[in-house]
């Protein structure tokens, strides 16, 4: 009885084998037919591509997120107010195709982090006769509740921190002539109100606690300015984030005092800044020297908010933002950037400056000083964010994380 | 009655056991006995695959950005790699014409002039009667689409203000080249273009550069591309003018994987030969901007069905050009995401100084960008960013490839050269130099990594023969000897059987031995070489040879 159990089990089984062998592909007679039947198979089961969701995401950022950011119409005003304003954001409007493609505008509103906040209403002409010639107007507001004051030249105090709030409305133009691509020499007149007010950081004394307007000249006044400018500039940094070439500007400007007469004064500002690059421009030395000088005439003052500044994430990386400030300034910075990847440098940098109560203390003695190390993040035309570390200052150390470049 | 029980429950068991076993060797031995596919078919070595056989006309586009083909490709792990032979190639190590590559340059005899053409119909073109029909929708180079007065679509393009005649001397050249060696193209031209008799369509419409929404297209938008131009001293304007491909678009293949709609699309792309072999002519022509953006996938249709044709395309930033700019330094020897050397370099405080940095670019004029022969390293070159296909090129892919470069002559690149119309002649003459060296190169460098062994014959007597492709492109010296052992081959087994003992001669001849060719339908022989500069020479290559009613016929190639 097993055994034709067993027998019987086999007939069936190699009955099977027979008709599963049946339902095994065939082999092929030819090359040409192998890969028919398997292209015949794939043609059973071919389906849509479908892209995953990282693709998707992609596609998105790369066709419109990108678009967002520098788009035509409505946009999203993300970045910074000010130095220390914090993060800001806000919404904009622009039309960069206005007059046959001739004008530009561009209007926004922003607050940030910091309760900062602006709004700034811009038309600009940028490549009049022929990219000969620039014109732009503007006004805006500007709202800067908890600004840092420490005193007034070289020997202020870290202890003495305030903060001050200062608002201000501007209306100005100015025009602009390049006789060769190089350079810009442009002039132009601007209104302005600074209002000063209670400091609002909640950390530190409000100014008028600590300091009164001898020692904060302009505290106190509400002045109505018109201001004069007077530029040159050259350009031949290659490119825009700079391997190599120079950037010098010269600015003059008279801030004419309309209200009270004391307070009028002229300032120069120099800023110079050349970029030395070697091995294939891949490591860059950056040097800057900035230098601002200012007069007014006997029995008058330079308002404390209208002077040069020296601290913080773009000029003396190792103090706070505006630690010092003067009537006069000098700052030199150097830098050795070098690139990790495309798109990534590393850099070492040395800061040193000084603000100065007189024209005559305006040298290079006793001069601030730090050191450091940073990260940028950037594109051929721009440094998108960096991190700079500043070591070695009387102020103790100080880390930055900045959307935007430096010189 | 327990005993019977107990004895009839063990044997059912036994038995059930070997009925199984039966059954399980019949399922996984079963198909590959009744399908043991044999080593070489009748129809081999096949010339032609039928890749056009089934219907693909459902296929939907595949268009990769450039972050996204950057980043899986930079920091994913796309497509197979392994080191296997490459799967499309035919029995004798060559590629199939397909819609991928039809042999040209590589398979017969060219003119020069055939080269220099390209896949161009016409010597020249007018742009009189056409009209801006659009503008362009990708890309970094400036340019519009234009109209001729058959309905034609074509794109055109501009050069840089500071490089004029960089990017689109680059594009014809490449053409050209890419066209000879197998790859399907679209046609280039140049042109002169006067800009005040261009005409908008009424119908132009263009992708706002500033919100990429779509609307009429203005002559605004034609001055900012002019304005991105370099200009002629005439006041007119050198273009590029690309035809567009017939069929419908598709996107772009990609170098890794096939594609799930087209049912004619069963090798995976990063095992293909023309695509893994295209690392040696990118090499060759410094096209780091090899990958799957800079392709293209059309639909055809006819005899009632579709199928796709996959281009390449996009040669504005080969040689010396990065299209808007002259090429950077770090071009063709570095990924854009360098691992090793960017961490090197972070390490280093920037002290470590990468090879490419110390590379003495020769001034040139604008037109040729930067470009260089005297530090190019073929083994060394990199494209922009890891390639599925190029990272799985093996000796004998890059030995196929480098054949078909060892088959431009120095007439042929001067004509395609040429055919870029530099208005400087030492743009002329140092492009066609360079390409010259930079040919040389690649030939010594990949002729030599294998036995260069190519051009079997067997005669009838016995008599056997072949060439040396190494030694018959100037890149390597003759050989001091070859060794040749004979076998047979049992087709059905893939088995070789050594006939006679190893053989050396010091000639491109031997002599099989005679009681091999007396019987048996396959004969095989093993050749190596000795070359005291090229060790890869001692790499066996195999040929296998079938008899025909006429002789012996080559049917087989391996290369070790």
């Amino acid at each position: 009885m097993t055994r034709c159990r067993f027998q019987t089990l086999t007939a069936a089984l190699l009955m099977w084998l027979a008709a599963a062998s049946a339902a095994f592909p065939q082999e092929s007679s030819t090359r040409a037919e192998l890969d028919r039947q398997r292209r015949e198979e794939k043609h059973r089961n071919a389906k849509p591509y479908e892209p995953n969701g990282f693709e998707r995401a992609m596609h998105f950022v790369e066709e419109r997120g990108l678009f967002i950011a520098g788009r035509e119409g409505v946009y999203p005003k993300l970045g910074s107010l000010t130095t220390g304003s914090g993060f800001a954001y806000g919404a904009g409007y622009r039309d960069r195709d206005l007059f046959d493609n001739k004008g530009m505008l561009d209007v926004w509103a922003a607050t940030s982090m910091r309760q900062y906040w602006a709004t700034e209403a811009r038309l600009t002409f940028p490549n009049l006769a022929h990219k000969r010639m620039l014109v732009e107007t503007w006004a805006s507001h500007r709202d800067y509740p908890q600004e840092d004051f420490f005193g007034i030249g070289p020997d202020s105090a870290r202890a003495a921190q305030t903060s001050y709030a200062i608002r201000s409305d501007l209306i100005g133009g100015r025009v602009g002539v390049r006789p060769v691509p190089l350079i810009l020499a442009a002039g132009g007149f601007e209104y302005l109100n600074p209002r000063l007010g209670t400091g609002r950081d909640e950390r530190v004394p409000s100014i008028e606690q600590l300091f009164n307007p001898t020692a904060a000249p302009g505290l106190g006044e509400s002045v109505d300015y018109v201001r004069s400018t007077a530029s040159v500039e050259v350009d031949y940094r290659q490119p825009r984030n700079p391997r190599k070439g120079g950037w010098y500007r010269i600015d003059f400007s008279r801030y004419d005092d309309r209200t009270t007469g004391r307070y009028t004064f002229n300032r120069v500002d120099t800023d110079l800044r050349q970029f030395v690059g070697f091995l294939a421009g891949r490591r860059v030395i950056a040097a800057r020297l900035f230098v601002s000088t200012s007069d007014t005439a006997a029995g008058r003052a330079m308002p404390f908010y209208a002077m040069p500044t020296l601290g913080g994430n773009d000029s003396l990386r190792g103090f706070r933002e505006y630690r010092f400030r003067g009537p006069h300034a000098i700052l030199t910075q150097t830098e050795y950037r070098y690139e990790i990847w495309s798109g990534l440098d590393g850099a070492f940098f040395y800061d040193a400056g000084k603000v100065a109560n007189t024209r005559s203390d305006l040298n290079f003695k006793d001069l601030e000083s730090d050191y450091g190390f940073g990260f940028r993040f950037n594109t051929d035309n721009a440094i998108v964010f960096r991190v700079d570390a500043g070591f070695g200052s009387r102020d103790g150390k100080h880390l930055y994380m900045v959307f935007g470049g430096i010189f | 009655m327990a005993n019977i029980s107990i004895w009839s429950l063990a044997a059912f068991f036994r038995h059930t056991a070997a009925a199984a076993a039966v059954c399980v060797f019949g399922l996984v031995a079963g198909p590959s006995l009744w399908s043991a596919a044999p080593a070489f078919y009748p129809d081999d070595p096949i010339w032609t695959d039928d890749d056009r056989a089934f219907d693909a006309s459902s296929a939907g586009a595949i268009e990769d950005t450039n972050g996204y083909d950057f980043v899986v490709n930079t920091f994913g792990e796309t497509g197979e790699r392994r080191d296997v032979r490459a799967l499309n190639v035919n029995t004798v190590d060559d590629v199939p014409d397909s819609s991928w590559f039809t042999n040209r340059v590589g398979r017969r005899e060219m003119t020069v002039a055939e080269v220099v053409k390209g896949p161009d119909r016409v010597e020249r073109l007018s742009l009189d009667g056409w009209v801006v029909s659009g503008g362009k929708s990708s890309g970094v180079q400036p340019g519009f689409r234009m109209t001729d007065p058959e309905g034609q679509l074509y794109q055109i393009e501009v050069d840089p203000p500071s490089n004029p005649e960089l990017a689109s001397g680059a594009e014809i050249i490449g053409t050209a080249f890419y066209h000879a060696m197998g790859y399907n193209t679209v046609e280039v031209y140049l042109a002169d273009l006067d800009r005040a008799a261009l005409v908008i369509s009424e119908r132009a419409t263009i992708r706002d550069p500033l919100n990429g929404k779509r609307r009429p297209l203005k002559k605004l938008d034609l001055d900012a591309v002019f304005e991105r131009a370099a200009r002629r001293p005439d006041g007119r304007y050198r273009v590029l003018v690309s035809r567009f491909a017939p069929g419908k678009p598709l996107g772009n293949f990609r170098y890794y994987g096939t594609r799930p709609d087209d049912p004619n699309d069963i090798v995976l792309h990063e095992h293909r030969r023309e695509l893994r072999g295209a690392r040696v002519f990118g090499a060759w022509l410094n096209h780091d901007d090899s990958r799957g953006i800079n392709s293209l996938d059309m639909l055809e249709t006819g005899n009632g069905r579709g199928w796709i044709k996959h281009y390449m395309f996009d040669f504005g930033s080969i040689l010396g050009s990065a299209t808007i700019f002259g090429q950077r330094d770090r071009a063709g020897y570095e990924y854009i995401f360098e691992h090793r050397a960017g961490w090197l370099t972070l390490a280093t405080l920037g002290l470590y100084v990468r090879p490419w940095m110390l590379v003495d670019y020769p001034d040139v004029p604008a037109s040729v960008g930067k470009f260089e022969a005297q530090a190019f390293d073929p083994l060394k070159w990199k494209p922009e960013y890891p390639n599925p296909a190029f990272d799985n090129m093996r000796p004998d892919d890059a030995f196929w490839a480098a054949r078909v470069v060892a088959r431009f002559t120095n007439e042929m690149i001067g004509g395609v050269v040429q055919k870029a119309e530099y208005s400087d002649p030492r743009a002329t003459q140092f492009m066609t130099q360079a390409l010259i060296t930079r040919r040389d190169k690649v030939l010594a460098a990949w002729l030599n990594q294998v036995c260069p062994a190519v051009d079997p014959a067997l005669a009838s007597d016995g008599a056997f023969t072949f060439t040396n492709a190494a030694v018959a492109a100037r890149a390597a010296t003759p050989a001091e000897s070859y060794q040749l052992q004979w076998f047979r081959f049992d087709n059905a087994t893939a088995t070789r059987t050594p006939v006679g003992n190893r053989e050396t001669v010091s000639s491109l001849t031997g002599r099989a031995p005679a009681a091999l060719l007396s019987s048996g339908e396959y004969v095989g022989v093993e050749v190596t070489a000795r070359h005291a500069q090229h060790p890869g020479w001692a790499k066996p290559a195999a040929f296998f040879f079938r008899r025909g009613p006429t002789g012996w016929t080559p049917v087989g190639v391996e290369r070790g």
